[in-house]
């Protein structure tokens, strides 16, 4: 919630459906996250001829019982309050009537309108056409090469093991899975990934929302194929199969926070490069078993309580970072 | 009263200056930008879509200032934005890309369907709404760009060169709708053509090496053509273009260069 509030003017001016659309669209996002405003509206839309409808409403449900038919109920009160608002009365969008005397006639009759803010309030969208919305909005990595290429580094870990009898097929995947989600989302947002990032930065829905709409996608999609790869491939002294997570989701997040000063390729760099820097570094330098020396290294960086711990603080860290620095994600196009 | 207010802006890409400390404003109506290549007006509707950071200055836009983090969302929702290039998604419909910006834009589910149809007619694509977007062609890709744009009913429109791509009658169908926008939104259009601006501009804005080189109506500046001496052009909005731009970049400043041409007029 912000520090901004709806004016009186602009609750009347709702409340009586003189508001354009665009403008009672923004009261209505706000009133989502403001209870004192929308208790305040809630008043003001009492005081019309709205009021009288919602009354009927309110008697006609609790009247039938909360059991019985809500929608039969709503347009039977919404019918009467129509013809009690009738002529004269004026309807905005959705419910917001108003009985201003000399108004002219609606040109939608009552009755549908109200219906429509009905069905609105009280009827999700079609799942399929939601369900399709939120897929676009997960970015090009779910629908993309990206999921093809997860897939393929956790198959190639389960054969490797399988059938090559590669014994460092645990320590490498879980050396490499971090930074498969860190990829993901540098592929999922910006002008480089999206053919849409242009008019999507001009909405709403653009800045951190989107990115981390579309980590969650990212992270939906790697962290059960990786893990599932990792309990598929015998251990080899390494750690669990699932040691990765932690540390997966603190680098993720440290790229997003990174991302809101260098930008997302550049930070994708840093945090990936590092990490598979300061893992394989010391494997190839030291002596012994490539194997051996890769499973030791992953077991100090992820096993352990203490490790583990360490990267749980990481990712709160990080997490805190970003929703401090949430407005540098308003406008990522320099970066 | 104004309804966008740009104060002291100033673009940089890089080591290049985009704009330098332009002050304009705009109020309903249709507004041209016109200005050479480079010359800042992709980079000024840019800022104004709230895409493009400034490195300095201000711009309100609906009386909220764009860089207060916590009214973004509210300016967002009241704006359409075309851009000069646009991609889409290979699956998409016409439907389904216009629907999906609807809900980028935080319509209400429930208006968004008839808000979607309404837009795509009026752009003239209502017959192929279920088509796929890939499948149209340039002209008709580009009227998808600008019912995307026209979908939530905005009240400040932002177009980037639109009518790059269509043909003549469509450009000639596209500025009766700009003029009908303008009737009850604030349109600023990005332009090479003066014919757009001609045909369908309440005010022209003249921008040159970031900075703005002359402000009036088409009229104006059509009537500094028919009086320039020693400048070519097709049409006189196309001279006094001309005109307009020796005199800025020969005094400097917009007031100084209008002076000068009327001084010369006379």
């Amino acid at each position: 919630m912000t520090g901004w509030h709806a004016s009186d003017d602009l609750v009347t001016r709702y409340a009586s459906g003189s508001l354009p659309e665009p403008d009672a669209w923004s009261v209505e996002k706000h009133l989502e996250s403001c209870g004192g405003c929308a208790a305040r509206v809630s008043l003001a839309v009492r005081q019309t001829a709205a009021g009288v409808v919602l009354a009927d409403v309110r008697e006609a449900v609790l009247g039938a019982g909360l059991g019985t038919a809500l929608g039969t109920a709503l347009g039977t009160a919404l019918e009467a309050g129509a013809t009690r608002t009738a002529p004269g009365a004026r309807t905005g969008r959705g419910a917001r009537a108003s009985a201003a005397p000399g108004a002219p006639a609606p040109s939608t009759p009552v009755t549908s309108r109200a219906r429509l803010w009905a069905s609105r309030r009280l009827a999700p969208p079609p799942a399929g056409s939601r369900a399709a919305r939120v897929l676009w909005a997960a970015g090009p990595a779910v629908r993309g090469a990206w999921p093809v290429a997860v897939l393929g580094v956790a198959l190639a870990a389960v054969l490797l093991a399988r059938f090559a009898d590669f014994a460092g097929a645990r320590p490498l995947l879980l050396a490499v899975a971090p930074v498969v989600p860190i990829a993901g989302v540098a592929l999922s947002y910006g002008a480089h990934a999206d053919p849409l990032h242009e008019i999507a930065a001009a909405t709403p829905s653009a800045g951190l929302r989107l990115v981390l709409t579309r980590t969650a996608a990212v992270l939906a999609v790697s962290l059960p194929l990786l893990t599932l790869a990792g309990f598929l491939v015998p251990s080899s002294g390494a750690p669990g199969a699932a040691a990765w997570l932690l540390p997966g989701l603190a680098l993720t997040l440290a790229s997003l926070a990174l991302a809101g000063y260098v930008g997302f390729r550049a930070a994708t760099a840093v945090t990936g490069g590092g990490w598979l820097c300061a893992v394989l570094s010391p494997v190839l330098t030291a002596d012994g078993r490539l194997t051996a020396r890769l499973a030791e290294q992953v077991s100090a960086c992820l096993g352990g309580a203490t490790a583990q711990g360490g990267w749980a603080a990481a990712a709160v860290l990080c997490a805190a970072l970003l929703a401090a620095r949430r407005s540098a994600y308003d406008r990522l196009e320099r970066r | 009263m104004p309804t966008i207010r740009v104060t002291g802006l100033h673009v940089r890409h890089r080591k290049t200056v985009a704009l330098d400390s332009l002050d304009v404003d705009f109020g309903p109506g249709v507004h041209g930008l016109l200005g050479p290549n480079g010359a800042g007006k992709t980079s000024l509707i840019r800022v104004l879509a709230t895409v493009a950071e400034p490195a300095g200055g201000r711009v309100e836009i609906l009386g909220e200032d764009t860089g207060d983090h916590r009214r973004l969302g509210d300016v967002r929702r009241r704006l359409g934005y075309l851009p000069q290039d646009f991609g889409y998604y290979p699956g998409f419909t016409v439907r389904e890309f216009v629907a999906y910006v609807a809900w980028l834009k935080e319509m209400p589910a429930a208006a968004t369907p008839s808000a979607v149809e309404r837009a795509v007619a009026r752009v003239g694509l209502a017959d192929r709404i279920d088509a796929k977007v890939r499948t149209l062609s340039g002209g008709m890709v580009r009227r998808v760009g600008i019912a995307q744009a026209i979908v939530n009913a905005p009240q400040v429109l932002l177009f980037d060169e639109p009518t790059a791509g269509l043909d003549p009658e469509q450009r000639v169908e596209f500025r009766e709708l700009l003029r009908e926008l303008g009737t009850s939104a604030t349109v600023i259009v990005s332009t090479h053509l003066v014919e757009d601006v001609a045909a369908a501009c309440t005010e022209v804005t003249l921008v040159d090496e970031g900075r703005v080189a002359y402000r009036g109506t088409p009229q104006s500046l059509a009537a500094l053509g028919e009086t320039a001496v020693g400048v070519s052009g097709d049409n006189p909005i196309e001279r006094g273009y001309t005109a307009a731009l020796r005199a800025h970049r020969a005094h400097g400043s917009a007031a100084q260069a209008v002076r000068t041409l009327e001084g010369t007029a006379r």
